[in-house]
């Protein structure tokens, strides 16, 4: 057991002489264990091995690298992952885009419906009312057919064929509420 | 860097953050792979999948960890899980078992062709499979602690101890025969 290595370092020391190897101790500390190494074969010994150790790990370690074609295979990869995924979200977004213009297109046509019947009950009640400003002033040329309740009759058959005709003239135009739509 | 990356994380435009991590970070999970798997092939495996699953799991990437510390426990479950797949036949983890102990007194003492260089590397993987690690890991990223902590996922102060009863293991093993029967 002469062998100053087989001994090792002063107790206190040693994870100093491994820290000073791996450049990890403080200047102060540093000095301090030279000193230290001035005066102990021990840890000179140990501190010398210690070192041949270290640098055969960094000189015969392997440092292996990725081979120049891992960027190539990795972009290949995520492609086919990336593929079905780009797929679907291409074919969503056509649904939902196809939804979107129906939609759309059914709005537009029940409001057009809307106002179409809007304005046939107010062209009806329009040529109701000249109507019956006609036959106020014609009344005596109209007698025999307008009189009492007939003239009623006459006013509303009047009535009904114009909002029908008004009404056939607007779901010709642009489509009925609730019945779907067309172009 | 990682400001950089975190900061489209947060925008949403994960695509173009993983465009910035594969460079930033491909060469350290590489070297990392490669400290537990022991093998160049095996580790550039391994590289890829946990890039991979990086990049399926970055939109959900929180932030609650460092990007990367997040990537190195990928790596290293994705390394774990291909050990795990390969089923050892003989472990090291017991640096006093018996079946260590043979391997490297007959490892130290074999026959090889560059029986300094073959020994030393035999040496290494006699010892405990995290010194093991460490080791390697270590002296790849330039006897940086800091590095191989952030890495291992583990505190510096573990790091540090590891590494210094795994050289001093290794000192021990190296020293001729007539040295350890003086």
């Amino acid at each position: 057991m002469n062998n100053p290595t087989l001994i090792g370092p002063c107790a206190d020391y040693e994870h100093e002489l491994v820290d000073l190897q791996d450049g990890e101790l403080a200047d102060d500390r540093a000095r301090a264990l030279r000193v230290h190494l001035g005066q102990c074969a021990r840890c000179r010994a140990w501190a010398a091995e210690f070192a041949a150790l270290d640098a055969r790990l960094a000189t015969d370690l392997p440092r292996p690298a990725l081979s120049p074609t891992f960027d190539a295979r990795l972009q290949e990869r995520l492609a086919a992952l990336a593929r079905p995924a780009v797929r679907g979200d291409l074919r969503a977004a056509l649904v939902r885009e196809h939804d979107s213009l129906v939609h759309g297109l059914r709005r537009v046509a029940r409001r057009r419906a809307a106002l179409g019947a809007v304005g046939s009950a107010a062209a009806t009640l329009c040529l109701l009312a000249a109507a019956r400003s006609l036959l106020a002033q014609h009344a005596g040329l109209l007698h025999p057919v307008a009189e009492g309740p007939e003239r009623w009759v006459l006013l509303g058959a009047i009535g009904s064929a114009i909002a029908l005709a008004a009404l056939a003239w607007s779901v010709a135009r642009s489509g009925m509420p609730g019945l779907g739509w067309r172009r | 860097m990682d400001a950089g990356i975190e900061e489209l994380l947060a925008g949403g435009r994960h695509a173009r953050a993983f465009d910035l991590v594969v460079p930033a970070y491909q060469d350290r999970v590489f070297r990392l792979a490669y400290s537990i798997l022991k093998e160049r092939a095996a580790a550039e495996d391994a590289t890829q999948e946990a890039l991979v699953r990086v990049w399926k799991a970055l939109p959900g990437f929180d932030g609650r960890a460092a990007l990367g510390t997040w990537i190195y426990a990928i790596t290293r479950n994705t390394c774990l899980m291909e050990l795990r797949r390969r089923r050892p036949t003989v472990s090291f983890d017991d640096p006093d078992s018996a079946e260590a102990q043979h391997a490297a007194t007959s490892i130290a003492s074999g026959p090889a062709a560059d029986p300094e260089h073959d020994n030393l590397l035999r040496l290494v993987d006699a010892l405990p499979r995290n010194q093991q690690e460490a080791v390697r890991l270590f002296y790849l990223e330039d006897r940086s602690y800091e590095a191989v902590a952030e890495q291992l996922g583990m505190p510096l102060g573990t790091v540090k101890n590891l590494l210094h009863r795994a050289r001093k293991r290794l000192m021990e093993l190296a020293r001729p025969d007539e040295v350890k029967a003086a």
